[in-house]
C-alpha cells in the first residue's frame, strides 16, 4: 500500500503585492476529503491564499503543489480545483443547467454524459426542477446550490469555498451550513473554505486554519483549537474568554501556575506551545466556571454577582473577584441547584484542564 | 409614494429633453419637411414632391458615394472596434490604472483639424511613411495613394474615434464582473474563450452599441473625407454638405441627410440581426425576481 501525498501542500509560499507582504511563509498540506476551513480576520490573507490554490493568483516564493504536482505555471483553467465564488458569479445569460454545464462543455465532454452529470448534480442540491430557470429567478439559497453544482460536477480534486455564505441571511445561512456537510459527505471532495466567521469553521471542519496578518497562527481541529488555543490571537477570536494579565510561579510535571495581581493562583494542565516565563496571559473560557464543588476541583474563588443575563437555556454571570478582577460565567441552566442572584457572594469553582496560560501578545 | 418620485424624475430630465426638442427634433422636422420642397436659384420653395428623394436614388453619384461611405464606416469601425476591445479588455480587468485612460483621452486636448494635417504629413508623397519606404528601399517612387484615398480616410477616421470606441468598451465591459471571468477560467475556459462564452455574449448589446455609435459618427463625418479622401474618398458627408454649403439645394441636401439616416438604421438591425444568427447575441432574460 502506498501513502497518499497530501492533495494540497503549500510549502514556504510568499505573496507580496508591491511592497505589501499579503503572505509569509504559510505551510499547510490538506489531505483527500477533509473541509479544512481557513480562517481568520478580513485581510489577513486567507482569500488571497485561495486564490493562490486557485490559480488566480502566483506564489513570490515556495511552491504550491496540487496532488503531488507542483502547479506553479499552471493558469486556473488547468487545474483540477473548482471555485464557489462568494457573490456566486452565476452566468447571468445562462440557464441554471448551462451553468452546471458550463464546465464540461468547455472540456468537450459528451452531450449525453454532460445531460447525465449535471442532473445528478442537481439531484445532490436538490435542484432538480429548477434546470430551465433563468439565474435571476433565484433567491440567494437557491443560487448558492447552483454555484455548489457548476463546481462540483466537474469533479474536482478540490472544492474552494470563499465566503460562500456571507451574502445569505442568517436563518439560510444555518440550513446551508448542514447542506454543505451533507453534500460533502455525498460527494467526498476536498473542501477549502474561507471564512470570517467562527461558528461556520467550528461547525464544518474537520481542521481549522486560523490565519492573522498574513501568518499561519495555529493550525488544528476545532475542538482543540478551542479548548487550547496558542496564542492569545486565537484565544480571542475563537468564542468567548476570560483573559487576566499574569506572571509565571512555577511550572513542574503537575503542570503550570500562574498568579494575577490579587494573589490568586490559576494552575493550568494544558500543555503549552513553548516554554513560557515572566509576564503571561491567562485564560479561561466563561463555560469553565461552576457554582458547586465538584470532587475532583482544586481551584475556588469568591466574588460579589454584580450582573446576572438570563437568556432560557443559559445565564450569564458577572462576578468581580477581590482586587477588582471581573469574570464572566457561563452557566447551563438546572433545576436541582440554586443558583447565586445578583448582589449576593458567590464561590466559583473550575479545573486544571481549563485553564489556558498563553505568552504575552 | 410613486407619483411624486415619477414627476421628480421628469423634472430632472426635463431639461435636457427641452433641450434636445429645440435644438435637435423641431430643426429635424423642419428639414424633414424642406426635403419636399424644391430649390430655384438658390432659392427654396415650398412644394411637395418626392424629386429630391427620387432624384438621390437614381442618382449614380449619390450610390457612389452612399457606398463608399457605408464601406470606410464598415471598416473604420469594426478595425476601431477590434483595436479597442483589448484596450478596454485591459482597463478594466487586468489594470484599474486611470493615467492609461487619461493618455488615451489626450488625443482629443488637440484640435480635430490640426490631427488631420498631421496624417497629410505623415501619408503625403515626400512625408514620413514615404521617407522610410524609400530609404527602406521597398519602393523606388513615393506612393501616392497613401494620400486622397480610402485608406487614408480609414486610417485618420480610426485614430480619430478610436479613443471615443475605447470609451464605449470600457463602459460596457464595466459591466460584467471580473468574477464571471474568473469563475469561467476556474471551470476550464482559456483567456480567450472566457472572452467569447462569457464576456461577448453579456456585453454584445454594448459592444454592437459601440460599433454603430462609431459607425455613424464616421459615415457622417464630412472633413477627413474632404481633407483626405481626394476624388475616390468622397462620402454622402460630403455630398450633403456640398448641397447645403455650395449648391445651396437644401431640399435635395435634407433628403439625401434623411436616405443617410434610413441606411444607419437599417444597418444597425442588420448587424444586430448578424449577432443572433450568430449566437452572439442573446436576448434579454425576463428581470423576474423572486424571494428567498
Amino acid at each position: 500500500m502506498t501513502i497518499r501525498p497530501p492533495v494540497i501542500e503549500i510549502t514556504a509560499a510568499q505573496k507580496m503585492f508591491g511592497s505589501f507582504q499579503a503572505l509569509s511563509d504559510i505551510c499547510l498540506s490538506i489531505e483527500q476529503g477533509e473541509i479544512v476551513t481557513l480562517l481568520g480576520p478580513s485581510g489577513c490573507g486567507k482569500t488571497t491564499l485561495m486564490r493562490l490554490i486557485a490559480g488566480f493568483e502566483t506564489v513570490t516564493a515556495g511552491t504550491v503543489k496540487i496532488d503531488g504536482k507542483d502547479c506553479a505555471d499552471q493558469p486556473p483553467e488547468r487545474r483540477p480545483v473548482n471555485m464557489v465564488f462568494q457573490r456566486y458569479a452565476l452566468f447571468p445569460h445562462l440557464d441554471v443547467f448551462e451553468n452546471v454545464a458550463f464546465g464540461l462543455k468547455v472540456k468537450g465532454t459528451p452531450k449525453a454524459e454532460i445531460r447525465e452529470r449535471v442532473q445528478r448534480m442537481l439531484h445532490i442540491v436538490q435542484l432538480d426542477s429548477f434546470a430551465n430557470r433563468y439565474i435571476n429567478e433565484l433567491s440567494g439559497g437557491q443560487s448558492q446550490r447552483v454555484a455548489l453544482a457548476r463546481a462540483l460536477v466537474n469533479g474536482p480534486k478540490v472544492l474552494l469555498l470563499d465566503e460562500p455564505l456571507a451574502a445569505l441571511d442568517l436563518k439560510i445561512r444555518q440550513h446551508m451550513l448542514v447542506e454543505m456537510k451533507r453534500i460533502h459527505a455525498e460527494t467526498g471532495a476536498t473542501f477549502v473554505y474561507v471564512t470570517h466567521d467562527q461558528d461556520e469553521a467550528m461547525i464544518l471542519s474537520d481542521r481549522v486554519v486560523l490565519m492573522e496578518k498574513g501568518r499561519i497562527v495555529q493550525v488544528d481541529r476545532p475542538e482543540i483549537m478551542y479548548a487550547a488555543p496558542r496564542s492569545l490571537f486565537a484565544a480571542k477570536f475563537l468564542g468567548e474568554t476570560n483573559l487576566f494579565e499574569a506572571t509565571m510561579a512555577s511550572d513542574d510535571a503537575s503542570g503550570m501556575t500562574a498568579v494575577i495581581a490579587s494573589g490568586l493562583r490559576f494552575h493550568s494542565s494544558v500543555v503549552p506551545a513553548g516554554e513560557l516565563r515572566g509576564k503571561v496571559i491567562v485564560s479561561i473560557r466563561p463555560e469553565s466556571f461552576r457554582f458547586a464543588r465538584d470532587n475532583d476541583t482544586t481551584q475556588s474563588a469568591t466574588g460579589q454577582v454584580e450582573d446576572v443575563i438570563f437568556i432560557g437555556s443559559r445565564s450569564f454571570y458577572t462576578i468581580c473577584l477581590a482586587g477588582g478582577f471581573r469574570v464572566r460565567v457561563q452557566i447551563q441552566r438546572s433545576t436541582r441547584t440554586s443558583l447565586p442572584k445578583s448582589g449576593e457572594k458567590a464561590e466559583i469553582f473550575w479545573d486544571s484542564e481549563n485553564v489556558v496560560i498563553l505568552p504575552e501578545a | 409614494m410613486k407619483a411624486p418620485r415619477s414627476s421628480m424624475g421628469s423634472l430632472l430630465a426635463a431639461p435636457a429633453v427641452l433641450y434636445m426638442v429645440v435644438f435637435f427634433v423641431v430643426p429635424s422636422l423642419i428639414l424633414f419637411v424642406y426635403s419636399f420642397w424644391t430649390a430655384a436659384s438658390y432659392k427654396i420653395v415650398p412644394d411637395f414632391v418626392f424629386s429630391n428623394y427620387l432624384n438621390s436614388l437614381m442618382s449614380p453619384l449619390f450610390w457612389t458615394v452612399t457606398i463608399n461611405a457605408i464601406l470606410i464606416g464598415l471598416v473604420t469601425a469594426s478595425i476601431t472596434l477590434v483595436l479597442a476591445i483589448p484596450v478596454g479588455y485591459y482597463l478594466v480587468y487586468v489594470s484599474r490604472s486611470q493615467v492609461i485612460l487619461y493618455l488615451i483621452l489626450i488625443t482629443w486636448f488637440s484640435s480635430y483639424l490640426v490631427r488631420i494635417y498631421a496624417w497629410r504629413t505623415l501619408l503625403g508623397t515626400s512625408g514620413v511613411l514615404n521617407t522610410i519606404l524609400l530609404q527602406a528601399g521597398i519602393v523606388d517612387t513615393p506612393v501616392g495613394v497613401f494620400l486622397f484615398s480610402r485608406f487614408a480616410v480609414a486610417i485618420t477616421l480610426i485614430h480619430i474615434y478610436l479613443p471615443f470606441c475605447i470609451l464605449l468598451v470600457v463602459s460596457s465591459l464595466s459591466e460584467i464582473k471580473k468574477d464571471l471571468v474568473d469563475a469561467a477560467r476556474d471551470l476550464g475556459a482559456s483567456p480567450l474563450g472566457a472572452f467569447f462564452r462569457i464576456i461577448a455574449p453579456n456585453a454584445a448589446n454594448g459592444l454592437v452599441g459601440a460599433f454603430m455609435l462609431t459607425f455613424v459618427m464616421v459615415a457622417g463625418d464630412y472633413v477627413t473625407p474632404q481633407m483626405l479622401g481626394g476624388s475616390s474618398g468622397q462620402t454622402t458627408g460630403l455630398l450633403i454638405a456640398d448641397q447645403f454649403r455650395k449648391t445651396g439645394n437644401w431640399p435635395l441636401g435634407a433628403a439625401q441627410a434623411f436616405l443617410m439616416f434610413l441606411v444607419s438604421i437599417a444597418l444597425y438591425f442588420a448587424v444586430k440581426g448578424l449577432g443572433r444568427a450568430t449566437g452572439l447575441i442573446v436576448k434579454r432574460r425576463p428581470a423576474k425576481k423572486v424571494g428567498a
